[in-house]
């Protein structure tokens, strides 16, 4: 894990309130490592599209990074002037986002869009140029007939082929690292698989990282690398995905394997994790996931846990890790 | 109604999905209103006549007949009578008509740009909000007469008064619109995406959010180029806007009024010109509102 090529140190987003400062992101630290695909689990509200983008520098407001890095091989994106930043989106780090139906403009047709994109990278680029390299992406991203689509309009494509779309404009500028928020989630199932496998295909192609951000967990295991689990805010565990699926350490990251459908098993009931992650103004004391924890001690409510190394590479935010929680809550 | 049901019970002819039949465009919308489509007939008449005034006018624009005047309507070769000086009234209407619009459409551009500039930035850098829009506030408190008074006392009286003042009022009307358009538009996800790929502001208002708000724009602005007609005309018939021999409806129906008892044509004339034209504008306005609205359409 050493080779990463975006480092996220002790990201801090808030976002201003009346009563202080409250935040959304808590000292986040995370490496992505290069030409592999990261996923970013958790449920909504524990801070993962947040910290997509606040990589992205896209916070809205009232939000902004109170504190940390985000280094993208020798820059911190964090400390760029917003004109550089604007140079990095698109060349260097892509977005795709969770609703294909409403993520492209209605008003222009989807090459328009696509070459747009292109232009705000290669101002000098002639329209038939950026015309053949847009047709281009619409066929890497194996949309039939692309040169007939590149005029037509967003109402006149599917959800899943409006998320091609804009996968084609994600990737237009060939960018190192792609941030996935959710790509999948407002599709039905036999697209979410087509997506996912060209999602793989194409990382594969170009050689970028992914960050997928998703909460559901069979999209993670079909399709990551590395894993890192959020809860309110913080990476609670972090490790291979082989790690986290085979021998997860943090309840929470139990919890979530645990509400998982198997085919093989007989179970009556799923398992489920009481209650929902708090919003981040009313963050208990100690271990944040202490109130919903069924191995919780009184430990934890006094001491935050930091993430501590349990295995070469694995991490886990739980003073009770190293148990064999797992054995526990499958009997 | 029983085509509709045919054309259902038709069987979907193979190139359906290659290109779906065509929802009907806003203008084939806007025609198939009677009211709208008449309004929209109208506007073109009037736009063409004014446009080509010198080429319509039966006399010169400085001809005039003493002999004739206060000739009423009706009068052998003056279909519309004379005024105070003899001169042919259908002559001073077309070149009334003519330079009553040009001081709507600049009025209208100039203001519409500015306040439209205004709403983008306010929607656009919320920080900015609050302090332009109370600006806006400011300047919407002010009557644009009395504005069109000062401007009056700066420049003297003509022309330019009557379009910066009624320019001034449009800034902050626009503005709101704008503003409110370009606000519902900003929470679209694919702001939120045009920025992700690193495009700049400007862009993003001029390829994104401007095209979305044109709609509003667009009702907006023929409603209010009715009311700048009236305004303006209000204004020329304070003495403060055209100025004689210039030709200008509400100029033409100041005129007029001194002769109210002798030759009332003089000043009724230009007056139910301009009563038709803010009309014809503002119902093709209204039928633009409809005939835009997503919600109504059919």
């Amino acid at each position: 894990m050493t080779d990463a090529l975006l480092r996220i140190e002790d990201l801090r987003t808030v976002f201003r309130s009346s009563s202080g400062d409250i935040a959304v992101v808590d000292g986040v630290t995370l490496d992505v490592p290069r030409g592999k695909t990261l996923g970013i689990v958790g449920e909504s509200g524990c801070g993962k599209s947040m910290l997509s983008l606040s990589i992205m520098r896209l916070v809205p407001q009232p939000g902004r990074i109170a504190q940390g890095r985000v280094m993208l091989e020798e820059r911190d994106l964090a400390a760029l002037s917003s004109a550089e930043m604007r140079a990095v989106r698109g060349s260097e780090i892509a977005m795709i986002f969770q609703e294909p139906m409403t993520s492209l403009n209605p008003v222009h047709s989807i090459g328009d869009q696509i070459t747009e994109a292109m232009r705000a990278h290669d101002p000098k680029a002639s329209d038939a140029e950026l015309q053949e390299r847009a047709i281009e992406a619409l066929r890497r991203v194996r949309i039939p007939s692309p040169e007939r689509r590149f005029a037509e309009y967003p109402h006149q494509l599917s959800g899943g082929m409006r998320q091609r779309v804009m996968i084609a404009m994600a990737l237009s500028c060939k960018p190192r690292l792609l941030i996935a928020d959710e790509p999948t989630t407002a599709l039905d199932v036999t697209v979410q698989a087509q997506i996912l496998d060209l999602l793989r295909e194409l990382q594969q192609e170009t050689g970028m990282s992914v960050i997928l951000i998703t909460h559901d967990l069979g999209v993670v295991a079909e399709m990551v690398d590395e894993v890192a689990v959020m809860y309110a805010g913080r990476v609670v565990e972090r490790g291979t995905a082989k790690d986290i699926f085979e021998d997860p350490q943090h309840p929470y990251t139990i919890g979530l394997l645990g509400s998982i459908p198997r085919i093989e098993e007989d179970r009556e009931r799923l398992l489920s994790i009481d209650g929902s992650v708090p919003p981040p103004f009313a963050f208990p004391k100690g271990c944040r996931f202490n109130p919903r924890c069924p191995f919780a001690i009184r430990a934890c409510t006094e001491t935050d846990p930091p993430l501590r190394e349990l295995s070469p590479g694995h991490r886990a935010a739980c003073i009770r890790a190293p148990v064999e929680l797992a054995v526990d809550i499958a009997a | 109604m029983s085509a509709t049901v045919q054309d259902l019970a038709a069987p979907v002819p193979a190139e359906a999905e290659v290109a779906p039949p065509r929802r009907p465009g806003t203008f084939a919308r806007l025609m198939r209103e009677p009211v709208a489509a008449i309004a929209f007939v109208l506007t073109m008449v009037i736009i063409v006549s004014a446009v080509l005034a010198p080429w319509l006018a039966p006399t010169d624009f400085f001809h005039n007949d003493l002999a004739q005047a206060m000739a009423v309507p009706g009068t052998e070769g003056l279909p519309l009578g004379a005024d105070a000086q003899g001169r042919d009234m259908v002559t001073r209407l077309l070149y009334g008509m003519r330079m009553t619009l040009m001081m709507a459409v600049a009025a209208v551009a100039l203001g519409g740009v500015l306040g439209a500039m205004v709403g983008f930035a306010a929607a656009f850098y919320r920080r900015a909000d609050a302090a332009l829009m109370r600006v806006m506030d400011v300047m919407l408190s002010f009557p644009a007469i009395l504005f069109g008074l000062a401007l009056a006392a700066i420049f003297g009286p003509g022309l330019l008064a009557v379009v910066l003042a009624t320019a001034v009022a449009t800034v902050p009307l626009m503005a709101r619109i704008v503003r409110g358009a370009a606000l519902g538009v900003m929470a679209q996800d694919y702001i939120e995406a045009a920025r992700s790929t690193g495009m700049s502001d400007a862009r993003i208002i001029w390829r994104h959010v401007a095209p979305n708000c044109l709609s509003s724009i667009f009702v907006f602005t023929t409603l209010r180029f009715g009311q700048v007609i009236l305004l303006g005309s209000a204004l020329s018939f304070l003495g403060l806007g055209a100025q004689p021999p210039t030709a200008e409806l509400g100029a033409m129906a100041s005129e007029g009024r001194n002769f109210l008892f002798f030759a009332p044509h003089i000043a009724i004339i230009p007056s139910l010109a301009i009563f038709a034209i803010v009309l014809v504008f503002n119902l093709l306005g209204d039928a633009l509102r409809d005939a835009l609205d997503p919600k109504l359409r059919v």
